[in-house]
């Protein structure tokens, strides 16, 4: 069963160019072979760390946003581990956060027709319209 | 003991500050999901020394708080904001 992922890792500053598209091509190439989707890449490029990790100051940030399978992730974490060039990486399953997120949204958007609802009641114009309203009923009576 | 007015018809006197009541931030912008890769706004919930402001200090509320501090962890393992730096200024 596919599922949303986010794998993000740190390149060494040292890494070229060319090294870091084959750790992004080869990455994405796994994961096209498993028939995933590959829905963004995000690249930092180089960014100063806050505090150095084997004593490299700076890193080389990319994030991949994805739709695969689980077994793929665990694989590619194998792989990750392996890699000297890549200093740290991490991973995040984002489906049951989604599901909660679209929760939150629905109730925000319940409790925001409940405050409509109540404010229009309490509205000074409103309040007056239902007034005249009311006159004109009596008016109409008294004819 | 009690501060007397200085007309002295002793009632105690009143005390002229408001509280602005605290709020969730990110309730407010209606945020669902705190991202760890924003580190800039995760700045905002660390003190000086690294540390994570409880919720009654910066009034997050509980959902959003528990998603903070999984956040601002994710964010320093990925050295993206500091784990703890000493106090300077001294």
């Amino acid at each position: 069963m596919n599922s949303k992922y986010e794998i993000g890792f740190i390149i060494t500053p040292d890494a070229n160019e060319e090294d870091v598209k084959k750790i992004v091509e080869s990455i994405s190439g796994t994961i096209k072979k498993a028939k995933g989707v590959i829905a963004n890449i995000d690249e930092w490029g180089r960014k100063k760390m806050a505090y150095p990790i084997k004593k490299n100051a700076e890193g080389y940030y990319v994030f991949i946003q994805t739709e695969v399978d689980g077994a793929v992730i665990a694989d590619l974490e194998r792989r990750l581990k392996q890699m000297e060039k890549v200093l740290r990486f991490i991973t995040l399953r984002l489906d049951d956060k989604l599901k909660k997120a679209n929760k939150l949204t629905k109730r925000w958007t319940k409790i925001e027709q409940f405050r409509k609802k109540s404010q229009y009641g309490h509205e000074e114009g409103k309040e007056g319209t239902d007034a005249v309203v009311k006159e004109e009923e009596t008016y109409a009576d008294e004819k | 003991m009690q501060t007397r007015s200085s007309s002295g018809d002793g009632k105690p006197q009143k005390k002229y500050y408001s509280v602005r009541k605290k709020y969730c931030a990110f309730c407010k912008d209606k945020i669902t999901l705190v991202d760890y890769k924003n580190y800039k706004n995760l700045e905002n919930y660390i003190s000086e020394t690294g540390r994570m402001f409880p919720a009654r200090v910066s009034g997050t509320c509980a959902y959003h708080q528990k998603q903070l501090s999984k956040a601002i962890k994710r964010a320093r393992q990925m050295a993206l904001i500091k784990f703890s730096e000493e106090k300077r200024g001294y």
